[in-house]
């Protein structure tokens, strides 16, 4: 979205307070000794201070920002939230500070270009943290001006438990035991070349084919964690409903991270087994949106 | 990152360098009434800090720091007994300016240095009113302000021409808004309150005792003493005489100015034409008002004539000072010479000077009649072998005889003395006049230049049935006896001047024009005023001007100024496409959205142009104008004049371009003009 002109705040700084009280001092000193040089110099510093609160004003008018409104955590970590501000205009915008709560970020954006800029927020807390908007502001030119404006767009960090725990996976356990577990996780082994479909991990591509000239194709594994599996609330017998989330976060990231398809089942949720990027965050998401005791 | 930790962020030792350069330039402009101790301890408190900061230190510990600034401001206090004042402020500010510095770390501190060296510029121009040093000051803050936002802007730091380039352009718009401002902000007549006067000001100029060979220094000094704008008409050179301090009391060498109080200036009959003139006074910090001979009428805020024609004003003139004033050139006196004056006028030393007594006497027994002994002196003067020298030789305790018997050589001051004190002798009432006389005339804009060295001194003396008579026993001296010194060349009433000056009449003149420009400078922008800006106002159309219309005047002003700004700022948002192919191309995509046919953000020139083709068939030029677009835009470089040619071609396609608009239900003939 586009920063419109009536939604741009501006105050003084204290310094810029400092400057005014200092640009009066300078007046009156100029009216008193009726030195018109004095004068012409005062006014000519009040007429910049002006100017300057134009220029600050100016580095947020019409600035374009976009923002992931929604992102994973895990708890006691960061909500790494990603904007892109993108500048139309013919003027560098410089010192350009994105705030979410107490996170910031400061970027300047070059004429006619955009640039990446990320948040780290800090979650304390599992569930799902919503800031109804963030905050650009600006202290650029001399900072003797503050312009600010509140983006309306709700920030949404789902953050997921904390990965903790030591529990074997059920199924594996039932499966092979916990040592034909710990040889899943291992390197899986290399089945050859199957036709690229829409889906598949990018790190499967077979690129060296591509560059060749051939079709796309993607590295087949082989191997026998290719069996779905249910992470099942109800497997875990803690009393500690959190203890039970963290293990279950414990048990998905490890799945992901063996490229295992697995399926996620908690009271009020069920998630049918697959893998990949968005089966991770719709899994974490439903951890993160357990509700947490507090509000039961 | 919270507004605290920002404004406490670290400054690099660059940026430390570069804002103590900029206080170093700021202190060199007021370095003149700065005490020399002052700025040697902010010197050597800067030089300290960037060793310091050289070597990654800190500023010194807090202990000594407050040392160094108890001591500073202690002694400063010793000095001037008061830090109320412009001189004793200024010198307070340095100081504080320099003890910062010395701790010096954050952008806070940056801040604060700041704005000393503003407020400490704002006070050298309250001392001084040079053009020049205007103009410094302003580069000055250019570089400071530009240093500010380097310190501040985290994206600016390193870039020094561009952060130069951007405070620049911010000054350049923040012009037209200051002088809408200069111009309508009400003036005030006179200060809002009193501030105590400078104590360490030099006085300048002729003073209050004349001993002979003082006006020899001042006749060695180009400077400017004032300069006299005539009216109508200007008076001859015999009668230029600028009245400046009367002397009465002679203790036998020197002539000495005592305060005879403020005693009514006896009546005079004014004959002749009347003179009206400006006299524009340099500071001098003496409270005399350099006047025609003589005065009647002045409009000098509190000024008064005392009773031997000096026009004083309580405070001394330490800033530079328009006087309008009328003299008459023919005067005589309308009362006798009161007693206690004649008293005054005669007196002379008991035992000084015998021999030139004797001389008198013997000329008084020769010479009854007043007049018949005044010429009889003069006559003395131009007949003996008296000599007119800059370098007249040093006299003893009796100046009157070692000049008259001895030396004859002499400049103005020993001719007005000796002549004083012969008429004296001879019981005729005399006193010394010093001013100035003669004076260069610019004649690229019609004033008088009147230098230190057209300083002169000369006689009145009383001729009863007359009243005062002005005597001037140098211009007496035979034009053949004027010496020449070792370098400069002298005669009466020419001004002082050297040899490559007079050689080179180029450069007089460029001297002249330049000093006509001062002028200009000073009159139209050091005394700009109450009236100058009712006058503005005059010239403006605007009947009965007065104070409510000037500040409607500067509201209105202030309205567009800042409209203007919101325009001139936001406009550099969406600059216009420099390349004349790319405004083409708007040009065209414009016109055919004016008719209905909006081009879509994902639609390039030749999709566009076959939908355009493919809804108006009667528009398929489009289609040539946008595949010539894609070609001067993507295709491989054809030679540049081709190119050239290319554009050109596709710009003034466009230019006759004109879409109709189509009415339902009917398609025009192509190329037809669009007037529905």
């Amino acid at each position: 979205m586009t920063i419109s002109r009536r939604r741009i705040y501006i105050i003084p700084t204290r310094f810029g307070i400092a400057l005014a009280l200092l640009l009066i001092a300078m007046l009156i000193a100029g009216l008193n000794y009726n030195s018109n040089l004095g004068l012409a110099f005062g006014f000519f510093m009040s007429s910049l201070a002006l100017v300057a609160m134009h220029h600050c004003h100016r580095n947020l008018l019409g600035l374009g920002v976009d923002v992931t409104a929604e992102v994973d955590a895990f708890a006691a970590g960061y909500a790494r939230f990603d904007f892109l501000l993108h500048n139309d205009a013919g003027i560098e915008r410089c010192d350009i500070e994105i705030r979410c709560d107490r996170a910031t970020a400061t970027r300047s954006v070059a004429a006619r270009s955009y640039e990446q800029a990320s948040v780290n927020l800090p979650v304390e807390n599992r569930g799902v943290t919503r800031l109804e908007r963030f905050e650009l502001r600006t202290r650029y030119p001399f900072g003797w001006f503050r312009a600010w404006t509140y983006v309306q767009c709700p920030l949404i960090a789902f953050v997921a438990p904390q990965p903790r725990g030591d529990l074997a996976l059920p199924a594996a356990a039932a499966a092979a035991g916990t040592t034909a577990y710990s040889e899943l996780r291992g390197d899986e082994d290399f089945a050859g070349l199957r036709a690229y479909e829409a889906g598949v991990p990018l790190k499967h591509m077979a690129w060296k084919v591509l560059a060749r000239g051939g079709e796309p194709a993607v590295r087949s594994y082989s191997g026998p964690a290719a069996q779905p599996e249910w992470l099942d609330w109800s497997s875990l017998d803690r009393v500690d409903a959190e203890a039970r989330l963290s293990q279950l976060c414990r048990w998905l990231l490890d799945s992901e991270a063996a490229q295992r398809p697995y399926g996620l089942r908690i009271p009020g949720t069920e998630i049918t087994p697959s893998r990949g990027a968005a089966h991770r965050s719709a899994c974490l998401r439903a951890l993160a949106s357990y509700p947490s005791k507090a509000h039961q | 990152m919270s507004a605290l930790t920002v404004a406490e962020e670290r400054v690099p030792f660059e940026r430390l360098l570069w804002i103590t350069a900029c206080l170093a330039l700021t202190l060199l402009a007021g370095i003149a009434t700065l005490p020399i101790w002052v700025a040697a301890t902010v010197g050597g408190v800067a030089a300290i800090r960037l060793v310091l900061a050289a070597r990654g230190g800190d500023a010194p510990p807090r202990t000594i720091r407050f040392i160094i600034a108890a001591l500073a401001i202690g002694l400063l206090f010793l000095q001037f007994r008061t830090f109320n004042g412009l001189s004793a402020g200024t010198a307070l500010l340095s100081l504080i300016a320099g003890l910062k510095l010395l701790e010096t770390r954050t952008r806070r501190d940056i801040y604060v240095v700041t704005m000393i060296i503003y407020f400490l510029s704002l006070a050298t121009l309250l001392e001084s009113e040079s053009f020049w040093l205007f103009s410094y000051l302003i580069g000055v803050c250019w570089l400071t302000t530009s240093t500010l936002l380097r310190s501040t802007s985290s994206s600016r730091g390193g870039d020094l021409s561009g952060s130069l380039r951007y405070a620049g352009r911010l000054l350049a718009q923040a012009l037209p808004l200051a002088v809408a401002f200069w111009l309508f902000f009400p003036r005030f007549g006179g200060p809002l309150w009193q501030m105590p006067d400078n104590g360490n000001s030099a006085t300048s100029g002729l003073s209050d005792t004349m001993s002979p060979g003082d006006i020899t220094d001042l006749a060695m000094s180009d400077e400017v003493a004032f300069r006299v704008r005539f009216g109508a008409d200007t008076p001859p050179p015999q009668e230029r005489y600028w009245r400046g301090p009367v002397m009465h009391d002679f203790d036998g060498h020197a002539w000495r100015r005592t305060d005879a109080g403020r005693v009514r200036a006896p009546t005079l009959l004014f004959r002749g034409p009347a003179y009206e003139y400006t006299v524009s006074l340099e500071p001098n910090q003496h409270n005399w008002l350099f006047v025609l001979d003589w005065p009647s009428h002045w409009n000098a805020v509190r000024g008064y004539l005392t009773s031997d024609y000096m026009l004083i004003q309580p405070d001394p003139v330490s800033r530079p000072l328009d006087v309008v004033a009328t003299s008459y050139s023919h005067v005589s006196a309308a009362e006798p010479l009161g007693i206690g004056m004649r008293r005054r006028d005669t007196r002379l030393p008991p035992g000084r000077n015998p021999r030139s007594l004797q001389l008198a006497q013997e000329l008084r027994n020769a010479h009854p009649d007043d007049l018949d002994y005044v010429h009889a002196v003069l006559d003395m003067f131009h007949s003996q072998a008296f000599f007119y020298t800059l370098k007249p030789p040093r006299l003893a305790q009796d100046s009157v005889d070692g000049f008259l018997f001895d030396s004859k050589r002499g400049f103005c001051g020993h001719y007005a003395s000796a002549f004083a004190a012969l008429m004296r002798a001879a019981g005729i009432p005399a006193r010394v006049v010093t001013g100035y006389q003669g004076g260069t005339f610019n004649r690229f804009a019609n004033y008088w230049i009147l230098r230190q060295s057209d300083a002169h001194a000369w006689d009145e003396v009383w001729i009863q049935g007359q009243g005062w008579l002005r005597i001037d026993p140098t211009s007496v001296i035979a034009p053949e006896r004027v010496e020449r010194g070792l370098n400069d060349l002298v005669a009466a009433g020419a001004p002082l001047t050297s040899r490559w000056q007079q050689r080179t009449p180029w450069l007089t003149d460029t001297r002249l024009r330049l000093d006509a420009l001062r002028l200009l400078w000073r009159e139209r922008i050091l005394r700009f005023d109450e009236s100058s800006q009712e006058r503005l106002l005059g010239f403006l159309h605007i009947p009965e001007p007065d104070g409510q219309k000037l500040t409607l005047v500067l509201t209105l002003c202030l309205v567009a100024g800042m409209s203007w700004l919101t325009w001139q700022v936001r406009r550099e948002l969406k600059p216009r496409p420099s390349d004349p192919v790319n405004r083409a191309y708007e040009q065209l995509c414009r016109r055919l959205a004016a008719v209905g046919l909006r081009r879509m953000p994902y639609e390039g020139a030749e999709t566009f142009a076959a939908r355009v083709a493919a809804e108006r068939p009667d528009l398929a030029i489009v289609r040539s104008l946008c595949r010539r677009y894609s070609e001067l835009r993507y295709a491989a470089g054809p030679p540049a004049a081709a190119a050239a040619a290319a554009a050109a071609t596709f710009v003034a396609g466009v230019r006759a371009f004109r879409p109709g608009r189509v009415r339902p239900g009917r398609v025009r003939p192509r190329g037809s003009r669009g007037s529905a």
